[in-house]
């Protein structure tokens, strides 16, 4: 999502460089124009790393490798097979991406730390590979002569000619990046990036978004390697060492990591930094330590995020008005799908176990169309994991869940919120610097996320306006349009709830889990959710509420189920399972319930 | 034969377990990597090399030494790269121990050069013959020092009142904060065991492997391996799994000598060559990744959803 204060600093940005480009080409010696071109092979480098690292937030330590292997690949082809750059570079790029996609397969799915550590080794692994081959790479010496940068037949000698095409190819692959990010995908990275489990109940198919960061990460990085090996004009190892990567996680870390702006600046500052640092002598690199460091403690954004900082509070966001409120689309919801007898889910035998807690114990229940089922039940009896397994966060050890007469047990919960079901979490997972609106917009184009639709669709997103659009009738829905245009951290805790309830509403669903809406809302606001999730129901939606707040469920729900150490006890009215003495029991205890007439 | 490997990777095993014990005590206390662990190896090498120069010890007496030193660096270090980061999502504290790794890498070199150096051995380096095995005396030293230092950190762990403490605040931070222990001095005390014990296999490696500036990276992927072999933390698992990787580091190189059926010629030689051992055993790490994303033993450290 490109908020106005990125476009402005963008803008800003791109103004300062194409000044100092003609500043440089004018002046600049060819030492200078040798040094700015490596920070443009960099600056590749890191806009792919943005991918990854930035959008998909996922710490890979493999992207100098990529790099090294599209260095290698063009190297080697171009000194033993005699084909040039541009020939070669479908090669020079393919060959990490195909080698980013064979990994992603058995890593992507793993958890951060050990994502980390399998990015490594396999850096290791292709590092030692290198040195190892002498007859095909030359070993620990690599390969000298490799010739310069070819285009179209011709050679581009170095020097201003070199400057011009490495930055060209910068600022190709700023435009392209730029476009791959904006809009809706822009704002599913971002959620998925707060919280992933989140996002999937969105409907936002986050393996796949992961998947393309990360091939993206080494197409780019595969371009940046051709290039580098053609303007130092030798193959070595060196370029495959751990410390090409700490390059380029410092550029990112310094310009900004979620910011293409970011990585160009980052990969200008890191490279002329060791110039600017001269004086430093041998300590320069220890300088680059500790800038690192500095900028990881101080600037967790780097310097993009800084300026943007300064670009809000020169155009505060108080003068954002929010868009007019669309039309939803008529509801998927028809009475003649399933008739009212059948159930709209079944829940048949459903178990569950951590370790020897049994959390379901063989628990079946059904949920009519059209009805708003209460579920109550003392902590820990099991109310969120039958939501979660609904919802396909947990896989059951048995038993199946039918929603709408298809088995939904094994699919996965992007599949599963695109079919209709949404919910809310017990702890609200929005993404706190995106608005309000934003925040429920991302849910409402989830399911036609996808990078060939970013890079096809005209310059301002016709499926974002619609969205924002739509998700103004969403907030207006719920009685939160007067903050639609706030940023999500600054709003108290009722308005975070209400987002998250329009969000969940924005997938249109049939059936709604709500996991404790009423928690922390004082009594006015319990009374106006109440009366909304009422009208919600009466538009035809479906509603599982899970709540403590007898007087707030009571009234609400045409029906309470009651769950005990993972098994129904109690099913009917709300005033039968109220006075219910398996009920009354398990919430107080056995005199309480002797104590009933 | 099978007794001398055996002992040898037992002895290495012991001072990879004193990497990984520290890496695996900062999981459990920040749930954060701290990528500079190894790094911290390749500074105890060289304050033991410096120490040596000066007081002109062996190695076994400059331990104590070394310990403490390192215990006041590794209080420092967790001041500058993970206090100011706590509250942030632990991804950060790893990007901050990599600089502060780049930081100590070139420092080092602009102290002692490039080149390898090394420590004193322990007690001295002559062999010694226990009937068929015969055992270096450094070896030896190594595994016998090493064991005494795990012991004494389980007693310290489970017979102390700042063991107690220190686990307190490992398993449950806020717990612990609420119950009165000083959180903050427990976990610059957790940085301050973790650079200790980096720093003693520093002094105990740097003699027969010799210490460079760079080095810190091997080790660093050697203690991460152990952890996700052993669980990820589980400090009997890290143990565990040290010993496993010298086992395989010690063994594996070994193969042809011990099935002389494998062959010999240039095949054999480069099949089981150390890079190849290093190539192989990081094919299975990624196997295991792959089969159990959750690693080898299941987590120690449960994640709160």
């Amino acid at each position: 999502m490109i908020s106005r204060a990125s476009r402005d600093v963008t803008i800003f940005l791109g103004a300062c460089g194409i000044l100092c480009a003609i500043y440089v080409l004018a002046t600049g010696s060819p030492y200078v124009l040798r040094e700015l071109s490596i920070a443009g092979i960099y600056a590749l480098l890191a806009i792919g790393y943005h991918f990854i690292f930035g959008q998909a937030g996922a710490l890979a330590l493999s992207q100098g490798t990529f790099m090294g292997v599209g260095a290698y690949a063009s190297g080697i082809l171009s000194v033993r097979y005699g084909v040039p750059f541009d020939v070669g570079l479908p090669i020079s790029i393919g060959l990490p991406v195909l080698l980013a996609a064979i990994i992603a397969v058995p890593v992507l799915r793993l958890q951060s730390h050990y994502f980390a550590l399998a990015t490594l080794i396999i850096s290791q692994i292709v590092l030692l590979i290198a040195v190892q081959w002498v007859s095909f790479t030359g070993g620990a010496n690599g390969i000298g002569g490799v010739p310069a940068i070819v285009l179209l037949d011709r050679t581009v000698p170095p020097g201003w000619a070199t400057f011009l095409t490495v930055w060209g190819f910068v600022v190709l692959a700023g435009l392209l990046a730029a476009r791959l990010t904006r809009g809706l995908i822009g704002s599913a990275f971002a959620v998925m990036r707060v919280n992933s489990t989140a996002a999937a109940t969105l409907g936002i198919d986050t393996a796949w978004l992961r998947f393309g960061a990360f091939l993206l990460s080494a197409f780019f990085a595969g371009l940046a390697g051709a290039l580098y090996v053609h303007t130092i004009r030798v193959i070595s190892p060196e370029i495959l060492g751990f410390s090409v990567m700490v390059t380029c996680l410092t550029i990112a870390m310094l310009g900004g990591r979620y910011r293409i702006a970011g990585a160009i600046l980052g990969a200008v500052l890191v490279i002329e930094l060791p110039e600017w640092f001269r004086f430093l002598r041998e300590y320069y690199l220890v300088g680059y330590g500790v800038a690192l460091l500095v900028v990881v403690i101080a600037a967790p954004d780097g310097f993009v995020g800084l300026l943007e900082h300064v670009a809000v509070r020169l155009r505060p966001r108080m003068s954002l008005t929010p868009p007019a409120a669309a039309a939803l689309p008529a509801g998927r919801i028809s009475a003649d799908r399933a008739p009212p007898e059948t159930p709209l889910l079944q829940l048949t035998d459903i178990e569950k176990h951590f370790g020897g807690v049994r959390a379901l114990d063989h628990v079946s229940l059904a949920i009519r169309p059209g009805e708003i089922l209460g579920m109550i039940g003392p902590n820990g009896s099991g109310k969120t994991t039958l939501i979660n397994i609904v919802t396909g966060l947990y896989q059951p050890e048995g038993g199946r869940v039918v929603f709408d007469g298809s088995d939904i047990t094994r699919q996965r919960p992007h599949q599963i919120a695109r079919q209709g079901i949404a919910r809310t979490f017990q702890t609200v997972a929005l993404v706190d610097e995106m608005t309000a609106l934003d925040n429920v917009a991302v849910a409402r184009g989830s399911h036609r996320l996808g990078f060939w639709q970013a890079l096809a669709s005209p310059l301002s997103d016709p499926a974002l306006r619609t969205a924002r659009g739509e998700a103004m009738a969403l907030l207006t829905l719920i009685g939160a349009e007067t903050i639609a245009m706030m940023p999500c951290g600054t709003l108290a805790y009722g308005w975070r709830r209400r987002v998250e309830i329009a969000r969940a509403l924005a997938l249109e669903p049939r059936l709604l889990l709500l996991d404790e809406p009423a928690a922390g809302l004082n009594e006015t606001e319990q009374a106006d959710l109440a009366r909304r999730l009422r009208q919600v129901a009466a538009a035809g939606c479906t509603l599982l509420v899970i709540e403590h707040n007898m007087l707030f469920l009571a009234p609400l729900a045409d029906r309470f189920i009651c769950l005990d150490y993972g098994e129904v006890i109690a099913e009917g009215t709300p005033a039968e399972v109220q006075s219910d003495r398996k009920v009354v029991e398990a919430y107080l205890g056995r005199g309480a319930a002797a104590a009933l007439p | 034969m099978a007794l001398q490997l055996l002992f040898n990777a037992f002895s290495l095993g012991a001072a990879y377990a004193l990497v990984a014990l520290g890496f695996v005590l900062v999981i459990n206390a920040t749930s954060a990597v701290n990528f500079c662990q190894g790094d911290m190896v390749m500074l105890g090498g060289f304050t033991s090399v410096a120490l040596a120069q000066g007081l002109h010890l062996p190695g076994i007496l400059l331990m104590p030494i070394v310990l403490i030193i390192m215990a006041v660096l590794g209080i420092v270090f967790s001041a500058v790269a993970y206090f100011p980061l706590q509250r942030r999502p632990p991804e950060t504290v790893f990007i901050s121990t990599i600089a502060l790794g780049i930081i100590l890498q070139n420092l080092a070199t602009i102290l002692f050069g490039p080149e390898p150096k090394a420590a004193p051995s322990l007690i001295g380096t002559s062999e010694m013959a226990f009937g068929p095995v015969m055992v270096s005396r450094q070896a030896l030293a190594i595994l016998v020092t090493a064991a005494l230092l795990i012991l004494a950190l389980y007693a310290l762990f489970t017979r102390t009142q700042f063991g107690r403490r220190l686990r307190a605040t490992a398993q449950d931070r806020e717990m612990a904060a609420a119950i009165g222990i000083p959180v903050t001095a427990m976990i610059a005390g957790t940085f301050a065991l973790a650079t200790a014990l980096a720093g003693a296999a520093g002094l105990l490696l740097s003699n027969t492997f010799f210490v460079t500036p760079t080095e810190g990276t091997n080790y660093i992927i050697k203690a991460y391996i152990a952890t996700t072999v052993g669980g990820w933390g589980s400090i009997p698992g890290a143990v565990a799994g040290a010993g496993l990787i010298a086992l395989f580091e010690v063994v594996y190189p070994a193969m042809p000598v011990i099935f002389q059926g494998l062959g010999e010629g240039k095949l054999s030689s480069a099949l089981f060559s150390q890079t190849t051992s290093t190539i192989v055993l990081d094919i299975v790490i990624l196997i295991i990744l792959f089969v159990r994303p959750q690693g080898l033993f299941g987590e120690a450290v449960r994640v709160r959803a």
